[in-house]
């Protein structure tokens, strides 16, 4: 199956508002991911629907809500918006559209439009190429941030099996 | 006739402990706190979890830039959205420093001060710290000794609450104990090969003012044991980890003999030539900016080591010129903190199998050796090393892959990390001081302070040393990828632990406070929070503010009940 860039900019308004996709999943989606507002503050209707697929294809739904059942994008857009300062958010804006450059060669000049499998190949590429040696400008602050924002949501907090009071201290317990 | 019977200048760390000694000897004690309430129920943010914080709990770079640069450069690593309140806007209480240094003077104005926001390591002074001075002709005597302490180090440990192990070493005297958070497999494996490498250093679980095993005089304060919840900067609900607001302040409050007045800074101390007495302090409140003059038998000064000293540089009057109970020109000079700036990490093989459960509030503590158990050193005084071995696995873009396998990552413990960072003693220097703006005043016409604190060669050398040993010890226990960074030494100030600044001593001329924190010049007037350090030792200060405290607040209780103040 091939998405459109208009299904690509539906499943960013989506994965913003939240909401759908919690009915969707049925995962919890926290009351801060669904805070953002439908349209972003910060990214451009094209450069969210790239970052939604991005993150996406980073953290992906898997028995586990991923990253656009976490609502990362919307809360990317809020990070950018309300706490990066006029350069980080130009350095960030330069990383996004440096990758985007990269995976539009990748994929023929239509990384949106590209089939989730060819949309893989292209960011493992990358991927690939960054801990190779040949890296992009800004790429491995963008996937940390994802990372880290995905992870600082209730499901990334659950996936990482994130306990808010352990009670008691084990030194040393089995790996299981 | 006095309003009160003593007043405490500051809620914090050591004003707490004053207040709390105070008012259970029956005496009244008005406790003046600069800042505004925290009422823990509405003000600590550890409930909060991780995802109702807002990106990330960062606090906007804008902001940052705009109100808090010397806090957020200096501890980025604690002041985030969510507990920015504990923390001091540089906007609104400037400072300056002298031209070539620099000072991070790190503070937060409130019910509680710092003690809302300290690290909790909690060691005694030993023995060899007390006599350093005199033996090697540094600074001035120290006009006590261990002894004269100890009993008080069990007094507040009792109380407070502090976790940790006996080990039996001389120059890390053991204390009143809860059970310690015991060490992680991996600290136990490189405690084996560091001690065996290094016959004369030990590794032992950090000790931290967190409650672990609640007593009865604890429960009926409210507190209870540590939740192991690593929430501590955000304030503890549960009033786990020893803070005034905590414990000291609700254990006078309970004695019905404490007054408390928020926002009001003091401006100077009233004294009187006829008696050679203080006999009450002026304040100004921080937000009606209205004045008032508050009187008492005693005064006890905890506004902080930096704070004591410019309130006494500013009491001037006929008898003290040069500031009240300066005869010896030595307040606001001496200033010292901890030196740090040695951070060496490593991976530990051979606990694949295992990882923690908890997020336990201290680590691992290897006390001082330098010049004790190993010698020839080429720097005086030593150092002890904070760090831990643990697990560490990070949400992060520095790991390859995307999609499931990448996610999934995340949930396995990553391999074992030791890291390790020295706190060095600053050796006293008369050079290193603070003194007040001839000019510049701050929103309450008080005026700033400015610093001119260096680091000396001897704890340059030291750091240097330190990093050396550092890599020593990871290499003996077998680690790999180890990684060390360039020495760059903490700005003074950085690791928040002021002393100095009104010394003890034995000899009038040459220091401000006798062995009771009492001034030579003033039998009514004290000083009990870091000022009266006449050398730093190199073990977090403020378990000994606490028993230096209740001593000297128990001595001037004494002598009141005597008649004799």
């Amino acid at each position: 199956m091939t998405i459109t860039r208009r299904d690509a900019i539906k499943t960013l308004v989506i994965s913003v508002g939240g909401s759908s996709l919690l009915s969707a999943c049925g995962g919890q989606v926290s009351l801060e991911a669904l805070a953002p507002t439908p349209v972003p503050r910060f990214y451009s209707e094209h450069e969210m629907a790239v970052l939604s697929r991005v993150s996406d294809l980073l953290l992906p739904r898997t028995e586990t809500p991923g990253a656009l059942d976490s609502g990362v994008p919307g809360l990317l857009d809020r990070l950018m918006a309300e706490w990066a300062n006029v350069e980080t958010q130009a350095d960030h804006r330069a990383a996004l559209t440096g990758l985007t450059s990269r995976l539009e060669t990748l994929t023929g000049g239509d990384f949106l439009g590209a089939s989730d499998q060819v949309a893989r190949q292209s960011l493992t590429d990358v991927d690939d190429a960054e801990f190779s040696g040949d890296q992009l400008d800004g790429y491995r602050e963008l996937k940390g941030l994802i990372t880290e924002v995905y992870f600082a949501t209730e499901a990334g907090a659950d996936e990482r099996g994130w306990d808010p009071a352990p009670g008691r201290w084990d030194p040393c317990v089995d790996r299981s | 006739m006095a309003e009160f019977d003593a007043i405490v200048v500051g809620s914090g760390m050591s004003g707490g402990w004053s207040a709390k000694e105070l008012t259970e000897r029956g005496l009244k004690v008005l406790v003046l706190e600069r800042g505004p309430e925290i009422i823990p129920e509405r003000d600590y943010t550890d409930r909060i979890p991780p995802w109702e914080r807002p990106n990330l709990d960062r606090i906007s770079q804008d902001e940052i830039e705009e109100h808090y640069p010397k806090q957020y450069g200096g501890v980025a690593y604690a002041i985030k959205e969510t507990t920015k309140h504990f923390w001091v806007k540089d906007s609104e209480h400037p400072y300056e420093e002298a031209e070539g240094t620099s000072y991070d003077w790190l503070r937060g104005y409130h019910t509680g001060g710092r003690s809302i926001m300290w690290s909790r390591q909690a060691y005694r002074l030993g023995p060899q710290d007390f006599e350093a001075n005199e033996q090697e002709n540094v600074g001035v005597d120290w006009p006590i000794r261990y002894d004269d302490i100890a009993p008080w180090y069990d007094h507040v440990e009792r109380f407070a609450g502090i976790s940790g192990s006996v080990e039996g070493l001389p120059q890390l005297p053991d204390g009143v104990f809860q059970p310690a958070f015991a060490l992680t497999c991996g600290e136990e494996d490189f405690k084996a090969r560091v001690e065996a490498s290094f016959p004369g250093r030990s590794v032992i679980p950090a000790r931290v003012a967190h409650i672990t095993a609640a007593t009865d005089e604890q429960k009926e304060l409210g507190r209870s044991n540590c939740r192991v919840r690593d929430r501590c900067e955000h304030g503890c609900v549960y009033r786990a980890y020893f803070s005034s607001l905590n414990a000291t302040l609700p254990a006078a409050e309970r004695t019905g003999n404490l007054t408390m007045v928020h926002n009001a800074i003091v401006q100077s101390i009233d004294y009187d030539p006829g008696t050679a007495r203080v006999t009450g302090v002026r304040v100004i409140d921080a937000e009606t900016r209205e004045r008032r003059t508050y009187t008492g038998r005693v005064v006890f000064l905890n506004a902080s080591t930096i704070a004591s000293a410019m309130i006494l540089l500013q009491s001037t009057s006929e008898a003290f010129p040069g500031g009240l109970a300066n005869r010896s020109d030595q307040i606001g000079r001496n200033l010292m903190d901890h030196v740090s700036g040695v951070g060496v990490s490593g991976f530990m093989s051979g606990h694949e199998d295992k990882t923690t459960f908890g997020r336990r509030p201290g680590g691992i503590y290897i006390p001082r050796y330098a010049n004790i158990t190993e010698h020839d050193k080429p720097y005086r005084r030593g150092f002890g090393f904070q760090g831990s071995v643990r697990p560490v696995n990070g949400p992060s873009g520095q790991t390859p892959g995307i999609g499931r396998a990448f996610k999934e990552s995340h949930r396995a413990p990553g391999p074992w990390r030791v890291g390790l960072e020295a706190f060095g003693e600053q050796l006293p220097d008369p050079n290193n001081r603070v003194t007040l703006h001839p000019s510049a005043r701050d929103q309450w016409g008080n005026p700033l302070a400015v610093f001119n604190v260096t680091y000396g060669d001897n704890e340059r050398v030291m750091l240097q040393e330190a990093r050396k040993d550092a890599i020593a010890m990871l290499e003996a226990a077998g680690c790999t990828d180890i990684r060390a960074a360039g020495l760059e030494l903490t700005k003074p100030g950085n690791r928040i632990h002021e002393m100095g600044g009104a010394r003890m001593g034995r000899d009038p001329a040459t220091s401000v406070l006798n062995g009771w924190c009492q001034a030579h010049d003033i039998e009514n007037l004290f000083v009990t929070d870091g000022s009266f350090m006449a050398s730093a030792a190199c073990q977090n200060p403020s378990l000994t503010y606490m028993a230096f405290s209740a001593r000297a607040a128990n001595y001037a209780a004494d002598l009141m009940a005597e008649g004799a103040l």
